[in-house]
């Protein structure tokens, strides 16, 4: 509990201090638009050159896009320490005075930045879904709603262990290592189409080693009543928690690296 | 003309310095590139358009190829303007527009060939339907490579009038990540010009951002036939002496006018 405070307090404090500069930030806000809603415009002006994508109609495109920008971008916003500064909060030996303090490792560093410029991606996503639902005609039910809940908070959760394997590699390395991005902003990518657009490999790549079509593709799916492979509803529940799964294990990982955590302050 | 020459090669080997970051990018940018492939043609599996999936392909390699010929900045130019360190290039015996104009040009050139040659020999070994396919035909090639050099003159251009626009506002990330993004979009790489609507396609091409990458591209699929080249190469040559005028224009102006930051 004292935890969530302390995150919520410190989330007070940073957004308060970007506001500082009201020009700047509405520019950077409106930039994020431009850049999602490009991506939005992509996949429209796809769907309007060829209609449908394997068995999923303009509407199921327009949901999947709306997934994965509403889970990516509030996990871009509210775990901005992670996903943005933690490689280099290493480089620099900040990280150094988050070891001293008695909270954990991650807790600090989420606490560390927010990212409110991404609310209007956040919004092109809840846009995407909008659309998404009602040229498909949903017919939302209570368990619909709790399975899109589950998807995103689990997307979330795989998404922030993704990013952590760049914090890993990164104190071993030291520098940044962009390879990493290939996972996160390639799995963001990829995955904003259903699974089964890609050939074999990459399937396996993001069902076993990043589990976006678990977390995502299959809830998706079954909301849009056209379960994936034809699995049943309760898979539809278990298979978002791969999400957790993923963050569990690569937070092990973490554990292990951090011991060999050598500053490079001056 | 020899100052500007020095200028430019002393650029260019700092350019091939990282090698390191270079292959990290290349291999994103790869990984990338195979993902917007499986994405196309799984579409064009179900609706097939009136021309082969391999001009899709190779329209997506070379865009992954020369993606940093549009991305490239010149981080010492933002830091300077910041800092008032642009005090020191003023004294320069130099035109300050033409000094940073071949700056950025050989950034632009030397960090998208460093990247493209290997992509390019990667895009090619892949089968065919994945991969790179060889030109239309020999002439669309040797246009192609002239409409690629015009491509680079006309993007140098271009982030030069970014440029003049942080002078005036001092903030890199606002208005240049805006006009970045909208280059991103207009120039074909978030989507291939090709796939816009036909009728969007009439206005868009026109554009200076087509210019840079997109003209190029389709001399060397072979979707604008070596006989309209000429009238390709004339429309960016004229983009490019607009662009470089603009920024001239806007470049004096700014000295004019211009504040040193820091103390």
């Amino acid at each position: 509990m004292d935890t969530i405070k302390l995150y919520l307090h410190s989330m007070r404090m940073l957004i308060r201090s970007q506001l500082q500069y009201p020009a700047s930030f509405f520019m950077q806000t409106l930039a994020q638009l431009v850049m999602e809603g490009g991506e939005m415009l992509a996949v429209i002006l796809l769907v309007d050159r060829f209609e449908r994508m394997n068995q999923w109609g303009p509407g199921d495109l327009y949901f999947f896009f709306g997934m994965m920008s509403v889970t990516f971008y509030l996990t871009e916003c509210f775990g901005r320490g992670i996903t943005g500064n933690f490689p280099y909060m290493i480089r620099t030996g900040q990280l150094d005075t988050c070891l001293l303090r008695p909270r954990g490792l991650l807790t600090q560093v989420l606490c560390s930045a927010v990212d409110p410029r991404r609310i209007t991606c956040i919004a092109v996503g809840v846009a995407a879904l909008v659309m998404g639902s009602s040229l498909s005609a949903i017919r939302w039910t209570a368990v619909k709603v709790l399975l899109l809940a589950e998807a995103i908070v689990c997307g979330c959760a795989l998404i922030l262990g993704l990013f952590v394997i760049e914090a890993i590699f990164c104190i071993y390395s030291v520098k940044s290592v962009e390879l990493v991005n290939a996972l996160t902003y390639g799995g963001r990518s990829a995955c904003q189409y259903p699974i089964d657009t890609y050939p074999r490999p990459l399937r396996v790549l993001f069902t076993v080693f990043a589990p976006f079509a678990l977390t995502m593709h299959v809830p998706g799916s079954m909301i849009l009543d056209k379960p994936l492979f034809g699995w049943p509803l309760w898979t539809a529940f278990v298979s978002p928690l791969s999400g957790f799964a993923a963050f569990g294990v690569i937070f092990l990982v973490f554990r292990r690296a951090i011991r060999h955590y050598r500053s490079t302050g001056s | 003309m020899k100052a500007y020459l020095s200028v430019f090669r002393l650029r260019r080997r700092l350019e091939t310095q990282y090698r390191g970051a270079v292959l990290g990018g290349v291999i994103c940018q790869v990984f990338f590139g195979i993902i917007l492939i499986a994405i196309y043609r799984a579409l064009y599996a179900g609706k097939p358009q009136d021309y082969p999936f391999a001009q899709i392909a190779s329209y997506v390699w070379l865009q992954q190829a020369f993606f940093r010929m549009l991305l490239a900045s010149d981080a010492d130019l933002l830091d300077k303007i910041r800092t008032g360190g642009i005090a020191y290039d003023l004294c320069r015996p130099l035109n300050l527009y033409g000094f940073y104009y071949v700056r950025i040009l050989a950034q632009k050139m030397m960090g998208s060939l460093l990247r493209a040659v290997p992509m390019l020999v990667f895009a090619v070994l892949l089968p065919e339907g994945w991969g790179l396919s060889a030109p239309a035909s020999a002439a669309g090639c040797c246009w192609a490579l002239a409409g690629l050099l015009l491509g680079l003159l006309c993007v140098s251009a271009m982030e030069n009038i970014t440029m003049g626009f942080t002078m005036r506002t001092l903030d890199s990330r606002g208005m240049q990540g805006l006009l970045n993004l909208l280059m991103m979009i207009l120039a074909g790489n978030v989507l291939p010009l090709t796939l816009f609507p036909d009728s969007w396609q009439k206005v868009i091409t026109l554009l200076p951002y087509a210019q840079m990458l997109d003209a190029p591209i389709r001399l060397y699929t072979g979707q604008t036939t070596p006989a309209e080249a000429p009238r390709i190469l004339l429309i960016q040559a004229a983009w490019i002496l607009i662009l470089t005028g603009t920024g001239m224009f806007f470049w004096n102006r700014n000295q004019k006018r211009i504040v040193i930051q820091g103390g």
